[in-house]
C-alpha cells in the first residue's frame, strides 16, 4: 500500500494526540517541553549539587554573540545512576545539549528527562532519565 | 478519483490503527508496565515476607509523579477547595513557572508525596519494625510491626506515624496517620487535612518487583478516598541510597541561577 503525505499527517497527529497529555502532566511548567532544541558550545561550569546539577555553556548565537546558557539536569544521585560523575564535564569541553528551553525566552533549559541528552565531542552520549 | 479517495481513507485508517496499537511515548506512563512485564518473565520468585532492599519507583517519565491524575481525584470539600486554589504548583494542568510549592523553601516534602519522587527508597526489616529510608531529603520512618495499634492522639508530623503487618506472604500493608496539614499530596498541589489516613500495600510480585498501591482517606478534604494508580517499584541490588538533603543555601543558588531566570517576572 502506498502511504500518501496525508496519511503521514494522520499518523503524526495521532501520535502527538496520544503523547501530549502524558507529557503535559509531568513537565515542569517553566519549560517548553513541546519544543526541544539542541545547542552546542563550550562548558564554562558544571555544578554537581542538589537539588539539581547545573551545566553552564557558552553558545554563539546567529550574530556571533556569546550567550551563557544555564541547564538544569537532575540530582547527583540520579546523575550517578545515569553514568555521570562530578568530573564528567570540565570547563572548556565542547558539548551539544538537547533541552527544553524556558518559556520566557531566557537562555535556560531543562535536559533531565527522556528527551534530554548531552553529546560529548568524542560522540559519547549521556542522558539523565534512567531510573 | 473515488478509488484514490478510498485508498486514502483506508490507508489513513490503517495508520491511525497502527498508532492506537502502539504504546504511546515509551518515556511516560507506559514505562512502568513495560518494565513490569519484561522482568516478570525473567525474575526469580518472590521471597516470603521480605521487602529488604533498595527500591526504585518506575514510570512518570523520570520525574516526580502526581498522586493521581486530576480526573481520578474525588470532589473536594469546600475547605479543601479553598486550600487547593491557593496552592500554586509548578507541575500538572494548573502548573505555572514560579508558584508556592512548599518544597521550594525546603519544607519537608512529607508523606505520601515522598513516595512519588524519582529517587529510590530502602526497606530494612528488623524485629518489631520495618525501616524505610528515602534518598530524597535523606529521610526515614519507622513502620512498627510489633503489633501496637495506631496512637489515639499523635502530634501532627511531616511523616506521620505508621504501623504495618503482613496480610499474606507477599503483601505488606502499612497504615499511617498523625500528619500535619502543611504538605502537598504531590507536585500538582492537592491538599490534605490533619485527619488524613493512608493505607499502602506493598506486594512483592517477584524477586525484582513490588506492586505499590495507596488509598488516602481524608473526609475533611475529599468526599471519597483517593485511590492512587497502581505503581511498580524495581529492586536495585547494586544501588546505594545517597544523600539528597534540601539545603537552603544550595536551593537558593539553584533558584538564582536556574529557577528565577526561567520564571516570567510579574508585570510591574
Amino acid at each position: 500500500m502506498k502511504f500518501s503525505p496525508a496519511t503521514f499527517v494522520v499518523f503524526l497527529t495521532g501520535f502527538f494526540l496520544m503523547c501530549g497529555p502524558a507529557r503535559a502532566h509531568h513537565g515542569n511548567s517553566a519549560y517548553d517541553e513541546a519544543h526541544w532544541i539542541t545547542i552546542s558550545g563550550t562548558v564554562t561550569e558544571f555544578v554537581w549539587s542538589n537539588p539539581h546539577c547545573q551545566i553552564f555553556v557558552d553558545v554563539k548565537d546567529d550574530k556571533g554573540k556569546v550567550v551563557n546558557w544555564a541547564i538544569e539536569s537532575q540530582s547527583p544521585g540520579i546523575m550517578r545512576r545515569n553514568s555521570w560523575s562530578r568530573t564528567s564535564l570540565q570547563p572548556g569541553d565542547q558539548i551539544t545539549v538537547t533541552l527544553a528551553p524556558a518559556k520566557n525566552g531566557a537562555p535556560v533549559g531543562f535536559s533531565g528527562n527522556a528527551d534530554g541528552k548531552v553529546v560529548f565531542s568524542d560522540g559519547r552520549i549521556l542522558k539523565m532519565n534512567n531510573r | 478519483m473515488r478509488s484514490r479517495l478510498r485508498t486514502w481513507i483506508v490507508s489513513s485508517l490503517v495508520a491511525l490503527f497502527a498508532v492506537l496499537a502502539t504504546p504511546p511515548c515509551p518515556s511516560a506512563q507506559s514505562q512502568s508496565s513495560q518494565a513490569a512485564s519484561k522482568s516478570s518473565a525473567a525474575s526469580a520468585p518472590a521471597p516470603k515476607r521480605d521487602l529488604t532492599g533498595v527500591w526504585q519507583l518506575q514510570g512518570g517519565g523520570g520525574g516526580a509523579q502526581p498522586i493521581a491524575e486530576d480526573e481520578d481525584i474525588p470532589p473536594m470539600t469546600p475547605r479543601a477547595k479553598v486550600k487547593f486554589d491557593a496552592q500554586k504548583p509548578g507541575y500538572g494542568s494548573r502548573g505555572a513557572a514560579g508558584g508556592n510549592d512548599p518544597i521550594l523553601q525546603c519544607d519537608p516534602i512529607g508523606f505520601p508525596r515522598i513516595m512519588l519522587m524519582p529517587t529510590p527508597n530502602e526497606l530494612l526489616q528488623v524485629p518489631g519494625r520495618t525501616i524505610q529510608f528515602w534518598e530524597r531529603e535523606h529521610e526515614w520512618r519507622t513502620i512498627w510491626t510489633d503489633g501496637r495499634p495506631l496512637p489515639t492522639d499523635p502530634d501532627p508530623a511531616w511523616y506521620g506515624y505508621s504501623i504495618g503487618h503482613w496480610e499474606s506472604d507477599d503483601t505488606f500493608v502499612v497504615e499511617s496517620m498523625g500528619f500535619n496539614d502543611k504538605t502537598w499530596l504531590g507536585p500538582t498541589g492537592y491538599p490534605h487535612s490533619e485527619d488524613m489516613r493512608v493505607i499502602e500495600r506493598y506486594r512483592r510480585m517477584d524477586q525484582d518487583t513490588i506492586g505499590y498501591d495507596m488509598t488516602i482517606t481524608d473526609p475533611k478534604a475529599y468526599t471519597k478516598p483517593i485511590v492512587t494508580p497502581h505503581r511498580i517499584m524495581k529492586l536495585k541490588p547494586n544501588e546505594e541510597i545517597s544523600e539528597q538533603p534540601c539545603v537552603w543555601s544550595q536551593e537558593n543558588e539553584f533558584a538564582q541561577r536556574i529557577r528565577n531566570p526561567a520564571t516570567p517576572q510579574p508585570a510591574k
